[in-house]
């Protein structure tokens, strides 16, 4: 039973794996040929590393990502915060429900809806170019709020909700409660947020398709158009740049979290273990 | 002997979502006293700490600290300090920063702060924990950490919220004497909540009963244990058979249709009042001998005595006994003058002080809900 298992398992993660793995292979092709592995090369790398128009999309990817992650965190951290003082339960539960819909919600819908809302203001406003840096900033950073808010506001309920108050007690002003307990304790859900909203407005595609202007490519976006004309195998190492960027970023943040679980789990066993030796004597 | 009063609460009045929590309070406490807020769960008795704390502000009323009114004043510049029930440690520091973490929020030099807070480990006990991860520490040692982090600000006040409740017995027992020397030693004045009768009664110079937001009693341990003033006050302190009865003279109390001697004056003639008779001062005598005659209808091995419950007249004593009778037996009851307490009848006459429905599950039953209601 327990080699099928294995066997199962290993079979399973083989298909996910499998496209990708055929990719990162491919990107050290030494020729263009798709069908047959004719050596290994860092000649598409090279390639792709003179390509301007990918490194200016690498740069806009990057810069747009970091920007809307930041605000997104921003914003999402005092939605947690506000949200967590109000009293009225139906009003939290409409205004969580409200907060998530950017994430439900189909993205192509997402995508339609703000280019329609972005032309019409920009209209409005009699704007030449409609959509640029700016719309797709509003873009990403609306659908990255709810995934800042459901990292951060778990980590209020985990906290005593008695902290504040003794923070107030020992002589901290409300503000210094804030910083010097509850944004220690809820730190490491802002920094998960960070990194989900950051990946995620990395790989958007469809969203970013509809609210970007001609001058402002994302990565994404630029390897659509590239893949219109022919698929070279540059895109290929782009790709696999991208897979290990973003695997990069994830381990950190499972290490990072999971070195308080750890901790966490570690504290609890000794407990037990004590309580059972009491038990004992 | 005079004592400052350090804290005085007048015409209190407190209500959460339009159920009145607090009703009219009115009481001053006294410096270096240790004094405890005793009452069943929702009786008020957290909301009254935490208005001192100046968590909560009061409706009405006006809260006075050392003569001066303390409504506005936030909880940052009152000099109380709370130990929350359930500690509220930073998990993010460890025992040292915690303890520190008034010194350091008073900006005092370094040197100080180290020295203050090894001056605390001493007295809480934990010597050498200064490194040590809060969360991995036990419960009672939390709970040390929790004492010194408050008593390191030299409050004038320390709040103590239930602060025994989450520890099993025998630390708790070890703890209500740590806590009390802890008190005697540094003398802050300690404000206790607690709804565990023996624990106000075994740590407190003062016990002041809370029940329904109002309070029904102040005084001391024995006062409150001998005397108490209502049917709340006597079933809720210890054991108590509470029984209606009759004053027919001065020095005379007539209940269960047998007329005692008592050591109560000062009722109008067969003025209706309540009779409270402790358990253990009842003696089990031949059915010849006996006051009151009755049937055992059960009987528990409790170590140190049994716990017998007796019928008479329909309504089931509760009697402490070294001795054994068997169920069923037909027994006396003898009682002293001075073991019959008569109180003045209450809106808590009849609600108390029958053992019909007694068992020790049922009680047991009831606290888990009390503690699933906190």
């Amino acid at each position: 039973m327990k080699t099928i298992n294995k066997i199962y398992t290993v079979l399973i993660l083989f298909m996910l794996y499998a496209p990708i793995l055929v990719l990162m292979l491919f990107s050290f092709n030494s020729t263009s040929n798709t069908g047959v592995f004719t050596g290994f090369s860092f000649y598409w790398y090279r390639e792709l590393f003179r390509s301007a128009a990918a490194f200016a999309a690498l740069k806009n990817t990057l810069v747009l990502a970091i920007s809307s992650a930041v605000l997104s965190t921003l914003i999402g951290t005092m939605a947690a915060i506000g949200l967590r003082k109000m009293r009225n339960k139906y009003v939290k539960g409409l205004i969580t429900s409200v907060t998530n819909i950017p994430m439900m919600n189909p993205d192509i819908v997402t995508g339609i809806s703000m280019m329609l809302l972005f032309v019409f203001v920009g209209t409005m406003l009699g704007q030449q170019d409609k959509l640029n840096f700016w719309t797709l900033l509003i873009a990403h950073t609306t659908f990255n709020i709810p995934y800042v808010y459901l990292n951060v506001s778990p980590k209020f309920q985990q906290m005593d909700k008695h902290l504040p108050e003794a923070a107030l007690d020992l002589g901290c002003t409300p503000l210094q409660a804030f910083f010097k307990v509850e944004l220690p304790c809820i730190f490491s859900g802002i920094v998960t947020g960070f990194i989900i909203a950051f990946t995620m407005s990395l790989d958007d595609f469809v969203i970013s398709y509809f609210c970007s202007g001609s001058d402002f490519q994302t990565l994404p976006i630029l390897i659509y158009s590239m893949t219109k004309k022919e698929v070279t195998p540059d895109i290929y190492a782009l790709s696999t740049l991208m897979i290990v960027a973003i695997l990069t970023l994830l381990i950190l943040s499972n290490l990072s979290g999971s070195k308080e679980e750890r901790a966490k789990i570690r504290a609890l066993r000794k407990k037990r273990a004590a309580a059972r030796k009491e038990a004992k004597a | 002997m005079k004592q400052e009063k350090v804290i005085q609460l007048q015409n209190i009045s407190k209500s959460f979502d339009g159920e009145k929590i607090l009703n009219n309070i009115n009481l001053y406490i006294r410096d270096k006293e240790f004094i405890t807020l005793l009452g069943p769960s929702g009786c008020g008795k957290t909301t009254m700490l935490r208005l001192i704390a100046g968590f909560e502000t009061p409706d009405e009323g006006t809260i006075l600290f050392e003569g001066k009114p303390i409504n506005d004043v936030p909880p940052y510049q009152r000099s109380v300090n709370t130990v929350f029930q359930k500690y509220a440690l930073f998990p993010h520091l460890n025992v040292f920063e915690n303890i520190a973490f008034g010194l350091r929020l008073k900006k005092l030099p370094e040197e100080q702060i180290r020295k203050q807070v090894k001056d605390m480990l001493a007295l809480v006990n934990l010597k050498g924990f200064e490194r040590r991860n809060v969360e991995r520490l036990s419960g009672g040692q939390q709970q040390r950490v929790a004492i010194a982090r408050a008593l390191i600000n030299h409050p004038k006040v320390l709040l103590l919220d239930e602060p025994l409740a989450a520890l099993d017995l025998k630390l708790r027992k070890d703890m209500q004497v740590e806590l009390k020397n802890m008190q005697k030693r540094t003398g802050i004045t300690f404000i206790y909540v607690t709804h565990d009768q023996e624990e106000a009664l075994s740590m407190s110079d003062t016990v002041m009963v809370i029940a329904e937001g109002e309070i029904q009693q102040i005084g001391t341990p024995t006062d409150i244990y001998n005397e108490p003033v209502n049917a709340f006050v006597a079933d809720f302190i210890g054991e108590s058979n509470i029984l209606d009865g009759v004053m027919t003279a001065d020095y005379k109390a007539t209940f269960s249709g047998h007329t005692f001697d008592c050591v109560d004056s000062g009722f109008e003639k067969n003025e209706k009042v309540d009779i409270v008779v402790r358990p253990e001062d009842v003696d089990v005598v031949p059915c010849e001998r006996g006051m009151l005659v009755g049937d055992v209808t059960g009987v528990t091995f409790k170590g140190v005595h049994y716990e017998i419950i007796v019928d008479i007249r329909g309504f089931k004593w509760m009697i402490q006994s070294t001795d054994y009778v068997a169920p069923g037996d037909h027994i006396g009851l003898s009682i002293d003058p001075d073991a019959i307490h008569v109180m003045k009848k209450s809106r808590f006459s009849n609600m108390f002080g029958d053992y019909s429905s007694f068992s020790d599950e049922l009680e047991k039953l009831s606290d888990l809900s009390e503690e699933e209601n906190e």
